[in-house]
């Protein structure tokens, strides 16, 4: 490169002149183009192209106490709207859903706390984050009768995980939960490590009942080729990844298996790449085992996801409008006979 | 253990409703009713590993309820 090559795009200064909607911060923030502000900016460019390409597939991989913090409504309403097609998440988010939709509150805590009085009065502390334990115990009381009901339902038929949270969804009312939207709009939930949560021990509770006739299975390796025919189908992929870990692998190692690598990836994360580990991983990292395609819209978001995406879902929804209707793609597909889902 | 025997002092205790009513795992793998009164007891009772406020605000509440009705 030439001298004057570095130096095409001066950096233009933030304005704050009066009342600015989320996506003009937004555009402000492009306009700096630098640290955290420059990516963020981004990120909403390339989650507005995955929703705008007709032939892209949205995966969103959550982990994290997303739900508990009060990022419930966020992600069920992008369910609902069919901007995102595929969630790929813990056990554990699909838990802290589960106890809302059956009563159960999250509450504003303190990390400055005597956590053995905590354990005294049985209140588990995520952050500043308390539940009690009684709103797990219900919903193991609740969903292992749901274990026994899907069970019987399903005739020893060994399920995949996204068709436990179908079953599950189903069997859920309230409509600000993740797991009815899903349900609702037919948006598989794919929970790789589902038995580390709360749903392995309500299964080991389910399981212990005296003549148990009807005892839930979950296949673990069911869900495999429903998740890479989703990327192979598809002739574009984009990622969002609110965290890491095991979403965040599945659905890289379902677009390498598929050898199709995403298209669009967006990561938002507080990890750093140095330990080696997933979760902080670059996305240029990722590119050289084919996860990501080289030539891809990616950004990584260095970040407090509670901060930084639901900034990005309003931007990107204010940018779309209201008149914005998404068809997703293999919902078109299947449509013309072409989708096995 | 001071208060002596307990749902609420067992280890197999799950809270249900603070401080009144437990979960009993036990109960439930035997197809009993698992909520049980955290101031119950059974032959299955085994000594509690941490101790926790359960016992002892159940019987401050029973106490509490107890001179209530006196009065």
């Amino acid at each position: 490169m030439r001298r004057d090559d570095y130096l095409q795009k001066p950096v233009k200064h933030i304005k704050i002149s009066g009342a600015l909607t989320v996506d003009q911060l937004m555009q402000q923030f492009r306009n700096s183009g630098s640290f955290g502000a420059g990516r963020l900016a981004k990120a909403c460019d390339v989650y507005e192209k995955m929703v705008r390409d007709e032939e892209c597939t949205v995966f969103l991989a959550l982990s994290g106490a997303v739900v508990p913090a009060g990022m419930r409504a966020v992600i069920a309403d992008l369910v609902r709207s069919r901007l995102v097609d595929v969630i790929v998440c813990t056990g554990a988010t699909m838990v802290h859903d589960a106890i809302e939709a059956l009563g159960g509150h999250h509450y504003k805590g303190s990390w400055v706390v005597d956590d053995e009085e905590l354990f005294k009065y049985h209140i588990f502390r995520i952050y500043d984050i308390f539940v009690p334990e009684e709103d797990y115990v219900r919903i193991d009381y609740q969903l292992a009768e749901m274990y026994r009901e899907i069970a019987a339902k399903r005739k020893g038929e060994r399920l995949s995980s996204d068709e436990f949270a179908w079953e599950l969804g189903k069997r859920l009312k309230d409509p600000n939960s993740i797991l009815r939207a899903a349900y609702e709009a037919q948006v598989p939930i794919f929970i790789p490590a589902v038995r580390d949560s709360e749903f392995g021990f309500i299964h080991w509770l389910h399981a212990s009942q005296e003549n148990q006739k009807d005892v839930l299975v979950l296949d673990a390796f069911k869900e495999v080729p429903r998740i890479c025919e989703i990327c192979s189908k598809s002739p574009r992929n984009g990622m969002i990844v609110i965290g890491g870990g095991v979403p965040r692998n599945t659905v890289q190692s379902a677009a390498i298996a598929s050898k199709t690598g995403m298209d669009y990836a967006v990561v938002v994360t507080m990890d750093r790449p140095e330990t080696g580990g997933l979760s902080g991983s670059t996305l240029k990292e990722t590119v050289s085992w084919g996860k990501v395609k080289g030539e891809a819209d990616k950004v990584m978001v260095i970040g407090d996801a509670l901060i930084v995406f639901p900034l990005i879902v309003a931007s990107v929804v204010e940018r779309l409008g209201s008149g914005f209707a998404r068809v997703p793609y293999l919902r078109r597909l299947q449509a013309d006979g072409g989708g096995s889902k | 253990m001071s208060e002596g025997r307990f749902c609420g002092n067992c280890d197999g205790h799950n809270l249900y409703e603070y401080p009144m009513k437990m979960f009993c795992s036990k109960r439930y793998a035997k197809n009993k009713d698992p909520i049980v009164d955290t101031l119950g007891c059974c032959d299955d009772w085994e000594p509690v590993t941490q101790e926790c406020y359960c016992v002892r605000e159940a019987l401050k509440q029973q106490k509490s309820k107890d001179s209530g009705r006196r009065d």
